[in-house]
């Protein structure tokens, strides 16, 4: 009887060591993370605009007044800008590692202009960017991260149906592609 | 004989389905610790941080969703009402009062997969603070229910339990501390069935 009781015992603690276990290496094993579903959706360094429904790679619009773009990037040689217009009444952009840890946020009233000018950057080629700002680059906010690999979100709202177009036209113009840095 | 075979089949079960059964639970129920509460409504500021505790992390790895960032918006869910009886499609429930400072919201409901509705369905299942009516004083107020109601009404599925999203967007509320003064609406339950 007591053997039983033991092994119970012996089992409860094996499941809490295995509860453990589970929790604190899934973010390093699991494959339907929001970057991998990122970099499923197709090209580096191009905007995909998501559909309301969820696509091959798992990713929707959560929210149906926003229309939503992501775009995986790698500055391991060059730094990525990202850019859009204006013309919508809130756009917002958030730049994500690798474990989906926010790097960076921004919206249209936190922005310069209201226009989307953001430079990612690694510490190397940030500091090689303030020494001689390209002709053209001096606006763009700077960001500096050591993570090379990364993806970022932009959202534009439509409260009504009729900014559709105008958040669609917000998003495919949008870019998000590799700087000159030298 | 076969005593000793039979307790390591004891534990060994009772350890790796309790593990990952107590682990699946625990990533479905919850999207981690420092949820900040305020009345029915729940939400996650620190979630999409480096700062979030293991099961954040965890939640977000299987989940996939993407989240939002500090300048973007905070989303506060409903699961329940105010008297903390599961919102149900059965029911209709009025949501009253001001949402804490925010450029514009949105209100949607999630199913029971946590989709929101798709918008051009012929029902309003979506409102964002550019599209509600309001009072004189700024207040609005909310019929959430099955069957059409008067005024500001987010339609749901019949017979079913759902979840409301409220999202607000631009809001100093992401990096607040003071987050206990803020007041989010009520949502009560008004009847159920068809009376």
């Amino acid at each position: 009887m007591l053997k039983i009781l033991l092994a119970i015992v012996v089992g409860l603690v094996g499941a809490a060591l295995l509860h453990l276990v589970i929790v604190l290496s899934l973010p390093y094993f699991s494959d339907r993370d929001a970057y991998s579903r990122v970099i499923s959706e197709g090209e580096p360094f191009t905007f995909h605009i998501l559909e309301q429904k969820p696509d091959d790679a798992g990713l929707a619009q959560e929210d149906p007044f926003l229309e939503t773009a992501v775009c995986s990037f790698d500055t391991e040689e060059r730094p990525v800008r990202f850019s859009a217009g204006s013309g919508v009444p809130f756009w917002s952009l958030a730049v994500y590692d690798p474990a989906s840890n926010e790097t960076f946020s921004i919206n249209d009233r936190t922005s310069s202009g209201g226009k989307l000018d953001v430079i990612v950057a690694t510490p190397l080629q940030a500091t090689a960017l303030r020494k001689a700002m390209p002709e053209g680059l001096n606006q763009s906010i700077l960001i500096e991260t050591p993570l090379t690999q990364g993806y970022a979100v932009l959202r534009a709202m439509a409260p009504q149906p009729s900014y559709r177009p105008m958040a669609a036209a917000f998003l495919s113009s949008a870019g998000c592609l590799p700087a000159e840095w030298r | 004989m076969l005593r000793v075979p039979l307790l390591i089949a004891i534990s060994l079960a009772i350890a790796f389905g309790g593990g990952i059964w107590s682990t699946l639970v625990a990533l479905e129920a919850t999207i981690g610790f420092g949820a900040i509460k305020l009345g029915a409504w729940e939400a996650f500021p620190r979630a999409q941080t480096a700062d979030a505790d293991p099961y954040a992390k965890s939640h977000r790895a299987n989940a996939g969703k993407l989240l939002y960032g500090t300048a973007e918006g905070l989303t506060f869910t409903a699961a329940v009402d105010e008297t903390g009886a599961r919102l149900d499609g059965n029911c209709t429930y009025r949501m009253t009062g001001h949402t804490p400072p925010a450029r514009l919201w949105t209100l949607f409901t999630n199913d029971a997969n946590g989709r929101p509705p798709s918008e051009s369905a012929e029902l309003p299942a979506a409102l964002n603070s550019r599209t509600v009516l309001r009072g004189a004083n700024g207040d609005f107020s909310v019929d959430i229910s099955a069957s059409a109601q008067p005024g500001n009404w987010l339609s749901v599925a019949p017979h079913q339990p759902f979840r409301l999203v409220l999202t607000l967007f631009d809001t100093p509320t992401a990096g607040s501390s003071g987050l206990i003064d803020l007041s989010m609406p009520k949502v009560q339950k008004i009847g159920c069935g068809n009376a």
